[in-house]
Order: structure tokens, then sequence, then C-alpha cells
């Protein structure tokens, strides 16, 4: 149990930024509704978008080049979230981690090109 | 680590080619000629499967661990590696024709099963949770997009669409047990998991490795993980599901095998009652099921769901013969299914594919040698003693009624029994069903050849079992301290 | 040699049965009775060369499961000889017999069925081998069950005809009774000797006579127990009383075959089953007694019967079963050898008789009622005298006080003095009335078809004509046989002691020095060759001494020699002390027999007319073979017809089916529905079936708790 304790010990802190969270978001959604000043009319009520009334439902049909190009952006996001602790580590890493980085930046690459040639990135 | 970087780069070798070689073939389609290329590349990439398989099945042997233990190649993974590759390589020259005269045949076809072939390996491989994720994930990615394949069918894109979408629920599932696992262990090594859970299982870990068996089940369709089964096989293009049913099938019941005896060897009590229970159900349900299916391709689903359940049945026995039981019975039951696929493969009227079975109405007059060899295949599969389904079936039985599971045993004869009826209905609607209107009768001959060879498999493999027992012998054994 | 004359009729059978569609029907029947004649051939010279010396040949390993284990080996010893003859020679002579009974047969106008019918009867032939060769009971078993077939295949062989299918049913119905008893008697006696071999079983009887089973509500004899349980495979298979009824019926298989199998050698395995198991049978002297007496009475009663049939297959039938009668009431009085013997006369001279039988049948155009022949014998000449010789080897004339006389003579006498030496007063009295019936029916068919005026279909009269050659060689040799094997073989067989000794291959020793005591320790340890050279050495001595006296006796431990008869059985001795008049009683009765006949068929022919009418009742009893048919129908038939029909109609049709169908057609299909309306199509139902599932699991392994 004890090797039990140590790993849960190790994720403490992030249970004390889980319960930071929690609480500042509950405080910040309860001040609101506390101290704010309450006295709608039809126009603070109304949807705001950009100083424009809403031109459509909000759950109208996208373009699936949305979504393709947010899937795309998934492959670079991954690709940073990889890098940061690699770079952050990267003196203390050897030449094996370097190369295992470069490696899994090739293979990034390789379907980088695919998407491009193939012409994922159009838009049109 | 640096000295022993060969040695495990020598280790994952077949991987990495294979791997190498899907990166190469997109890039180099995707500059040159598209999909003008894509017959070729199909070609090729049988053939650097059958290759690798060569090499896995007659180079390779040894016990080798590479990178700490994440990744194992032995006995065991090959049996498993050089099915899964000559299952492939074989679904994919049976599917050129019928891709290309559909206008599927794109070159990113070979690819995706070469990389989902890629996945299986290093599953089957897998000697640490994540490793096991990472095949797992690749595999599925892939065989998610084969699924949608035919881009303009709704019944294709829907089939990808739930396969993924319930793909990513046992994804999570699986994720989920697996840190349950690591946290009850501290470690994802199955070699460390194993050690902890020597002397007693705590709950928090059971609900780990019940929630991994979960996740597990889903990729072998166990009920009642199965549910998206039957619609993803009516819904992909046919190669695709001779595909679904034969690789990964071996792929993720390795893989089961593998995770649970390597990593959950110490509780061998805990998990034999959830896999009585998974493999009583998909027995069951897919022998029950299957009765109501108009659909060849259906037909199907419902029936791989009822031999995984017999192949489980092997591994609830939770002995060295029953995992040798349950390899020698997917072995068994990938040829069939690439047989069985080979027939359905060829059913076309006016060159467009027919799934309904009484389209089959009438075959045994008009063409005698393939209703023929559909008959042995489709007895072997409902075990019908000459065959050689019965002896995979005999097999696990077996090893099931040494360990005692004698009611599992009894249900499993039932549902044979059941299982039986719609076999046999197929047989009947082949040789005494209403005639149907006339089918194209030109059989491409590669698809043919498969059917034909497959079912003199069952035939003859009655004297040696082609030595598929001996090496599944090995196979266990070296799973199974 | 042994293995040839064992598997020649296999072979033969073979080729014949499955060849001849390529090698042609007439090659087929030559081969199988070229190989037959070739296999009787080399009987005679085993017969004619064997020493008495017990030989085991093995041929391959037969059965090896846990502590069953034993070889396929042939036991040649004097009893397996003289059933190789037998066997060989009747069968090889119905062979060429059949060649001209079966030239046309309006049964199959269009069908070839000749090769099959050869193929049969080699077949036959093979499995009786297997069975009299045999060295243990288990191979007996095999050609036992091996005859039981040929028989129902041969009984059956019109199968177009629904009494001859009747016919070959009963059979193999009522000797599966037997045939149940003599299975339990294999177990039986595995049980106590842990071995199916014949030498071990011999050499373990009289541990086996002192062991009791514990049965029911008390303790039996070990010994008498398996004795009575072989003896009812005896009955069944020899149609002795109470399971005799099938022997008549079977008489609706073709002719050669009725004088094979149910005359000459098929039938007499009861006997060979006795007198090969006599040392368990010398250890079981209460189902000893039981043998003689239903012996007795089988020959008795049969041979009523016999009296007033008109078929004339029938009467030879009832005929048949009458003397198998006699041959048990010898061996049930421990003088094996007799049986032995009326079985070796018995088997020329009854073949004989329905060879003949069936060659007045072809002569007269497959008529086979008695009243429609008469003054056949200018006709067929040839014919009337072979069966003029069959009828007084049967009725047992000959010379009183000498030893010529026809086979029946010798061999019948024999049995009838080996009773009284035995004592057994009731099997004595059986067997004298039972001769002077037997002369009488023997007679009477006789007279009935040789004698007197045509009657019936004057057509079948007028064209009725000799047999061809083929047909008539083996009555030429069987009447031989018919004549002489009583003569020459009597000495061998009721000779005194050391001649049956000698001929048996047994061991003898001195009445004194059995009186001394125990014969068994100083034979213990003696081989096969050891003991062989006591035989001679007692010969030897008794050669020395007084020819005749009857001083020595039969020595040597169970298994010994080919028969075991025990120190202090004397029948044999003693039947050669019967006193003058009673020696003449079988005699008498057949003269007796013989003028009641000539009164009632050749001097006033409407004397059975009137007797009949005057009597109807015993009439009536005989001709219905006093109504065992319509008893076993009632008391055994209808019940269990009723119970099939039960089971049937209630058991299988109602619940069994019913279930299966309420099964396959009621619940399985509800579940087809239920698991297709599950497969909603919906991916929440789906996601939703994965969790409940999960949850199921959880529940399931929180509450047992794993493997804890």
């Amino acid at each position: 149990m004890s090797v039990l304790q140590d790993l849960l010990r190790e994720y403490l802190p992030i249970l004390v930024f889980l319960a930071v969270a929690v609480v500042i978001a509950i405080a910040l959604a309860a001040s609101a509704i506390l101290i704010a000043v309450r006295n709608p009319d039809p126009e603070k009520v109304s949807a705001y978008e950009c100083g424009f009334n809403a031109f459509d439902d909000a759950r109208m049909k996208f373009d699936i080049r949305f979504y393709l190009v947010s899937i795309l952006f998934i492959i670079f996001d991954l690709e940073i979230a990889f890098l940061f602790p690699w770079a952050t580590a990267f003196k203390d890493i050897s030449m094996v981690g370097f190369w295992s980085m470069m490696i899994f930046l090739g293979v990034l690459t390789i379907g980088f090109a695919y998407e491009w040639k193939k012409g994922a990135l159009e838009w049109e | 680590m640096e000295p022993n970087l060969q040695a495990d780069l020598a280790v994952i070798l077949p991987e990495i080619v294979l791997a190498l070689f899907a990166m190469a073939a997109l890039i180099g389609a995707v500059y040159t000629k598209k999909d003008a290329l894509a017959p070729v590349l199909v070609w090729l990439t049988a053939a650097v499967m059958a290759v690798l398989a060569v090499y896995v099945g007659a180079v390779e042997s040894g016990t080798h661990m590479a990178f700490g233990g994440i990744f194992i190649d032995d006995d065991f993974s090959r049996f498993a590696k050089f099915t899964i590759l000559i299952a492939a390589a074989v679904v994919l020259i049976m599917s050129q024709e019928y891709m290309s005269k559909h206008g599927l045949l794109r070159f990113e076809y070979p690819v995706l099963i070469c990389l989902a072939a890629v996945g299986m390996m290093v599953m089957v491989s897998a000697g640490d949770l994540m490793t096991l994720y990472m095949g797992l994930e690749l595999q599925s990615l892939a065989l998610y997009v084969v699924a949608a394949l035919r881009r303009d069918s709704i019944k294709s894109t829907e089939a990808g669409l739930k396969y993924f979408v319930l793909g990513a629920l046992s994804s999570g599932l699986l994720l989920f047990g697996a840190s349950l696992v690591y946290g009850y262990s501290g470690t994802t090594l199955f070699s460390g998991i194993i050690q902890t859970t020597q002397d007693g299982v705590s709950i928090g870990m059971l609900f780990g490795v019940v929630l991994v068996i979960s996740g597990l089940a889903f990729k072998v369709s166990a009920v009642p993980f199965h549910m998206w089964t039957p619609d993803v096989y009516e819904g992909s293009p046919t190669p695709v599901t001779a595909f679904f049913a034969t690789a990964p099938k071996m792929a993720a019941m390795a893989l089961f095998a593998r995770v649970l005896y390597d990593a959950f060897g110490g509780a061998v009590g805990d998990w034999q009652q959830v896999l009585v229970l998974l493999s009583v159900a998909s027995m069951l349900l897919g022998s029950i099921a299957a009765i109501g299916q108009t659909d060849i391709k259906r037909l199907m689903a419902y029936s791989s769901i009822a031999h995984m359940g017999y192949a489980l049945m092997g591994l609830a026995a939770g002995t060295e013969a029953g995992v040798e039981a349950m390899l020698v019975y997917l072995a068994i039951y990938v040829t069939m299914n690439v047989g069985a696929f080979a027939f359905i493969l060829s059913l076309e009227r006016d060159g467009q594919p027919v799934t309904d079975i009484k389209a089959m109405g009438g075959m045994g007059a008009r063409d005698p040698a393939k209703a023929m060899a559909m008959l042995i295949l489709l007895f072997s599969m409902g075990g019908v003693p000459p065959m050689l389904g019965f002896f995979a079936k005999f097999a696990v039985f077996t090893a099931a009624i040494e360990s005692g599971l004698y009611w599992l045993t009894v249900i499993a004869a039932i549902s044979s029994v059941i299982g039986l009826f719609y076999y046999l209905r197929l047989v009947y609607i082949m040789y005494f069903g209403e005639e149907a209107e006339e089918l194209d009768h030109r059989t491409q001959p590669v698809l043919w050849g498969f059917l034909m060879v497959s079912a003199a498999a069952m035939v003859l493999g009655v004297f040696n079992m082609f030595g598929v027992d001996t090496a599944a012998a090995a196979a266990a054994a070296t799973l199974v301290h | 040699m042994e293995l040839i004359i064992l598997f020649a009729p296999l072979i033969g059978s073979l080729i014949c049965g499955f060849g001849w569609r390529v090698i042609g029907e007439k090659a087929g029947m030559v081969i199988a009775t070229g190989l037959l004649f070739l296999a009787a051939l080399l009987s005679w010279i085993v017969f004619l060369s064997f020493d008495g010396t017990t030989q085991i040949i093995t041929i391959m390993r037969f059965i090896e499961s846990g502590s069953l284990s034993t070889d396929w080996a042939i036991r040649l010893d004097r009893l397996t000889a003289i059933m190789l003859i037998v066997v060989t020679t009747v069968s090889s002579l119905v062979h060429l017999y059949s060649w001209g009974y079966m030239a046309d047969d309006p049964q199959f106008p269009d069908v070839k069925y000749k090769a099959r019918f050869f193929s049969y009867l080699s077949f036959f032939t093979f499995a009786m081998l297997a069975l009299v060769t045999s060295d243990n009971l288990v191979q007996m078993f095999f050609g036992w069950e091996g005859v039981g077939v040929a028989s129902y295949l041969l009984i059956g062989f019109y199968y177009k005809k629904q009494s001859a299918g009747a016919a070959a049913m009963k059979a193999f119905v009522v000797n599966r009774v037997g045939d149940f008893g003599f299975a339990l008697g294999i177990f039986a006696l595995f049980f106590l000797s842990d071995s199916i071999d014949f030498s071990v079983i011999f050499a373990d009887m009289p541990t086996i006579a002192e062991t009791r089973l514990h049965f029911l509500w008390t303790d039996w004899n070990a010994a008498e127990v398996c004795a009575l349980l072989l003896f009812i495979g005896a009955m069944g298979k020899s149609a002795q009383l109470f399971l005799h009824t099938w022997l008549p019926d079977a008489m609706e298989g073709p002719t050669p075959v009725s004088a094979l199998i149910h005359a000459a050698t098929m039938v007499t395995a009861g006997v060979f089953l006795v007198c090969r198991m006599s040392p368990l049978y010398e250890f079981a002297p209460d189902v000893k007694l039981f043998i003689a007496v239903l012996g007795g009475t089988t020959a008795f009663f049969a041979a009523t019967i016999g009296l007033v049939q008109n078929d004339i297959k029938r009467v030879i039938a009832y005929s048949t079963c009458s003397q198998l009668g006699y041959m048990f009431a010898a061996a049930g009085s421990g003088v094996y050898s007799v049986a032995m013997f009326h079985l070796l006369t018995h088997a020329f001279f009854k073949a004989l008789l329905f060879l003949c039988a069936g060659s007045v049948i072809t002569a007269m155009h497959h008529e086979q009622d008695m009243r429609n022949y008469g003054a056949l014998r200018k006709k067929v000449p040839f014919t009337f005298w072979a069966m003029m010789f069959g009828t007084l080897a049967i009725t047992g004339v000959g010379i009183p006080f000498t030893d010529i006389g026809f086979a029946g003579y010798q061999s019948k006498d024999a049995i009838i003095e080996s009773t009284w030496g035995a004592g057994n007063m009731y099997a004595f009295w059986m067997t004298v009335i039972a001769a002077a019936l037997t002369a009488f029916y023997s007679w009477r068919l006789v007279f009935m078809t040789f004698y007197g005026k045509p009657r019936g279909d004057r057509h079948a009269h007028d064209h009725a004509h000799e047999s061809p050659l083929n047909m008539l060689i083996p009555l030429g040799v069987l009447s031989l046989g018919a004549i002489f094997s009583g003569m020459i073989f009597l000495n061998s067989f009721f000779g005194h002691t050391d001649q049956v000794a000698k001929f048996m291959g047994i061991p003898v020793a001195e009445a004194s020095a059995v009186a001394g005591g125990d014969h068994a320790a100083a034979d213990t340890g003696h081989g096969e060759t050891d003991s062989h050279a006591t035989a001679e050495a007692g010969h030897g001595e008794a050669a020395e001494g007084d020819h005749g006296a009857g001083h020595m006796v039969f020595a040597g431990t169970p298994g010994e020699g080919a028969i075991y008869i025990a120190p202090d059985n004397h029948a044999l001795e003693r039947a050669h002390e019967i006193p003058w008049l009673l020696k003449l009683s079988p005699t008498i009765a057949m003269l007796l027999g013989l003028a009641m006949a000539y009164l009632f068929y050749i001097v006033n022919p409407k004397l059975p007319v009137r007797l009949a009418q005057s009597q109807p009742a015993i009439y009536q009893f005989l001709l219905n073979k006093w109504y065992f048919d319509e008893i076993y129908n009632v008391i055994f038939v209808k019940p269990v017809l009723l119970l099939g029909k039960l089971f049937w109609k209630r058991g299988d049709g109602s619940v069994i089916n019913g279930f299966l169908n309420w099964l396959a057609m009621g619940v399985v299909p509800f579940f087809t529905r239920l698991a297709g309306r599950a497969q909603s199509g919906y991916i929440f139902t789906y996601a939703f079936w994965m969790v409940l599932g999960l949850a199921f699991l959880f529940t399931w392994m929180s509450l047992s708790g794993g493997a804890h």
C-alpha cells in the first residue's frame, strides 16, 4: 500500500490545483449571481454577435471543411504537446531521445505532406 | 540503453519494415499517379506482408524482449503475427478486383490495411499497457477509416461512424481500466503488474481488470460489446468485412490472451468468471440472432460473434491447453472465413454484389464446385465432424472440460446445435431452395482459388492440421508458465 | 495352413460379393466355391495329421484396453479340428450344390442374385470358422454374431417375400435374447478371472467354482451363474426349448442355407460352446443337470411337432431341433465327446436330408407341401436313395450289440447310453421316446414323398425330374458320411476313457492315484507338451494293462486337452455298463416308429386323417407347435409392441418431439426476435448495452468477490 500512497502523494499538487480551480470557478459564477445588478431589457438579453443580430440558428450545419481543418490542427497540437516536455528535458535525454523525436516529427511530416498533396488544405 | 538499441530494433524489425513501407507507399503514391497506382500497390503490399510472414514464421525464433520489456517477441506473438499477415495479404489480393470494379480502389486502401497490420503486430507483442494501447489504436483508427471507405454510401459511412464512436467508448473503458490497474500496481509493465497480483487482487484492481477486459471484448466483438458488429459488417465494403472477420479477430484474441496471462496470470480465478460470462453470452446470442438474418454479411457477423464465444471458451479454461485450443480455433476460423468471404465476394448479379441469402438458391445445380466448397466450409463452421471446424470446437471443448467448466461446455454444445441451423439453412438454400434469379457465372480465378484451397484445407487438414496444432502448442507454452 | 482355412472363405466372400460386377457372376462363384474346397481339403489334412496337442496360433493383437488384453488367435485342438472338417466339408458341398439349386429362381426374374448368395454363404463360413477357432470369448462372440448376421441375411435372402423378411427378423430377435445371456456370461467370467482367454479362464476354474456372487436376495455359485448365462446363449443359437421358435421359420431361406446353417453348422454352435466350456460345466453340476433335462425335453417336444407337419422342410427343421436336444442331453450328462460325436454325424445326415429335400423341391417346382408329393421314387431315384441313407442314419438303424450301423445308430445310442450312465432317467426316457418319434416322422416323410400315389398338381408330377450332377455329387458324398462316419469314429468319441482321452488330448491317471488325492498339484506346472507326454504315457500304461478296464480316469487340470472331464465324472465308463435290455431300447423304439409309419402311410393311408379327427385337441396342439408362437405373441410381442407404441407416440412423439419443436420453433425464434429488436441501429442503444453489460460485470464481480 505504501507504493500506492507514494504514488498518490505525487498527484497531490494536481488535486490541489483541481480544488483551487473548482473554488475559483464557483466563486466567480456565484459572485456574478449574488453581486450583479439585474435590470434586463430586450436588447440586453438578445444574442450578441460582433454587433449584429444573430443571422441564423446556432445549430445550423457547418461546412465539413471546418472539421477537416480542426482535425488537421490536432496533429500539430499533439506535436506541441510532445515537444514541450521533450524540450524542457532536452539536456538530460540521450541521442536516442533526440532521434526518437526526430522520427516522430518525420512521421508527422509524412502525414502533413500527404494531406497537402491530397488537397485537404485547400479551401476550394 | 545505448548498446541494446540495435538489438531492440532488430526485434521490432518486421514492424519497422511494414511501417516504413506504408509511409513510403503513401508518399510515393500521392506524389505520382495516385489511384492509378493502387492495383500495383495492393499486390506489392500483399507481397511485402507475405515476405514478412515468412520472416516472422520461419526465420525468427526464441523469446526476445525489447525496450525494457514493453515489446515481446516470442512463439506466441509470432504465431499470431504470421496468421495476421497471411490473412491480411490474402484479403488484400481477394479485394483487388472487387474494389476496382466498384471504384473503391484508392491507394490509401492497401496503406491503411498495412497500418492496421502494423497495429495488430504491435498489439500481439505488447508487454506494457502503453504498447497495448498504441497498437490497439493504430489498428482501430485504420479500421474506422476503411469501414467508411465507400464515402458515397450511407450504410458505409454509418458503419464507419458507429464503429468509430463505439470504438472510442471502448477505448475509454480500456484506458480507464488501464489507469486503475496502473494506479493499483504502480506500473504499466505486464511483468510488473503480474508481480503485484501474485498475492491477491484488490477490488480496485479487479475493476481495472474488468474494464480492460471490456475494452478488449469490444475488439473481439464479444457480447454485450458486440452491437457494432452486424452493422459494420453489413455496411462496409465486402472485402473490408472479410478483413474485419479475419486478421483483427486473431490480433484482438491474441492480445486478450497476452494481457490475461502476462499481466493478470496470477488472478486466473478472477477473470475466468468474466470470460465465462462473455463466452456464454457470445455463443448463445451469436447462434440465436443469426437465425433471423437474411443478409449473408450480417449472418457472418453473428457467426463471428458465436465463433469468438468458442474461442473465448478456450481462453476461459485458463490453462495452456486452453490457449492452444484457442489459437488452433482462431487459425481454423480465419481459414474458414477467408474461404467463406471469397464465396460471398463472388456472388454477383449483373456485376452488382448480392448479399441476400435467397440469391444462392439453386446454386448446387448451377455451380456444383463452388456450392460444394461452400458446403464444406459451412459444415466446418457448424462443426460437423469430418471437417476441420469440428476439431477446432473439439479442442476448446476438451480444454474447458479439463478445467472443470462443465456447464460452459454444455451451453457451448447447445449453442453449436442452434448455430448449425443457420449454416445448414444456407446449404438447404443452395441445394434445395427456391431457384433464384441467375447469378453471374464467372468467378474471379483468385476468389475461386482461395475458396477451393480453404475448402480443401477443411477436409485435408483433418490428417495433421498442417502443423498448426504443434505451432499453437509451442506458442501456448511460451505464454502460459 | 490354419490361416488359409480361416481366411479363404472371407476372401472368397469379398471377391464374390464386391468383385462380381468386375469379374462376372460366374467367376465370382467359381472363386468362392474353389476357395472353400481348398479350405475343406486343408481342414482334412489338419484333422488327420492332428496329434491331440493343443496349439495356439497367434494372428494379431486383438484388444488392448485396461486389464483386458487379448490376441486374435486360433486355438487348435481336437474340438476345433472336428468343427473345421464339419464346417468346411458341409459348406463346400453346399456351395457346389447351390450351383444347381440356385440356377434359376422365380423370386428374382431380372436381378442377378447368385453372386450375392455365394458371398453370403462364404461369409457365413468365415464367421463360423472364426467361432470355432477362437481362442477367447470375445473372438468367439465375434464369430457368434457373425454367423447370426449371415443367418439373418440368408433367411431373408428372398427379401421381396414378406414372410422371409419376418422370419429373418424373428431369428435375429430371438437370438438376441440368447446373445444377451452369452454376453453377460462373458462379462461375468471376465469379472471373475480378469481375462477372456480360454486358457486363463480354464486354469481359474477351481477358484471360480468356490467364488460366490451376491445378486438379488442371495449368494450364487459363480461357476453356476456363468455356466447358466453361457447356456442361455447356446439355447438361442441352438434353438432349444423356449428359444426354438425361430428355427422352423428360418426355413424361409433357400434350402442349401437350411442345410448348411440351420442344420449342420450354426445351430450346433451352442453345443460346441458347451463342449468348449466343458471345464466350466464340470464345475457347475446343477446347470449340467438343467442342460440334460432341457435337452431331453427339447428332443421329445420337437419330435412331437415333427409328427404332424406337412412342409417337408419344417419336418426336417423340427427334426434338427430335436437332434440338437440329443446333443445337449449328452453334454449335460458330462459326456462332451459324445455330444461332439452326434454333432459330427448329425452334420452329415441332416445336411444330406436337407439337400435331398431341396432336390425334391426343385424336382417338384418349388412345391414344399408333402401332401402334394407321392410316388417320387421312380422320378428321382438317386435322390430317393440318398434320402433313404439319410433316414436310415437319423433313425439309427444298425445291428444291435455290434458296432455295425448307420452313423445315427452309433451316436444316438451313445447319447442314450450316456444319459443312463449319468443316472439321469428323465433324459434317458425322453430320448428313447424321441427316438421312436424320430423314426415315425422320418419314415412318414419318406413314405409320403416317395411311396403311395402321386397327389397334388399333375403337371408338377409329370415334369418332375432328377437334379443335375452338381447337386447329386454332394448328396453322394454326404451319403458316405451318413453311412460310415459313425463306425469310423465310434471309439474315438465313445470308446473307453483312455481312447477318448487320447483322441481329445487329455491326460489320464490310474483311478487309485486320483483317489489318493491332489491330481491338480501333480500336474501343476506342466506345459502343453508335458501334459501331452503324460497322455502318451497314460495311454502306454493303459495299453499294457487290461484294455477295456474302467480303472483309468480323466486327469489333468481344466484347460488341458480339448475338453475337461472331472476325475469324479464316470458317466462315460458307466454308460458302457448299461443292461442289455436298455441298450436295446432305442432300436426297439426305432422299429416301433417305423412300424407305425408303415401302418399309417403305406398300409392304411386313411388312418392319419381319422386319428386327427378323433383327437382334434392333440392334433391341433401339435400342428400349432404347442402354441409357443401364440403364447409368446401374447406374453412378449403384444406388450412390447404396446410399450413401443407408448414410447413412440407419447414419449418420442409428444414429449421429445414436442419439446424440441417448442424449443426450436417457439423459444429460439422468440429470442431471435428479441435479439433483432435489441439491434435497433441507434448508436445510443449500442452504447447503452455496452455500459449495461459493464455494470452487470461489475455487479457480478463485486457480489462474487472474484475468486475469493
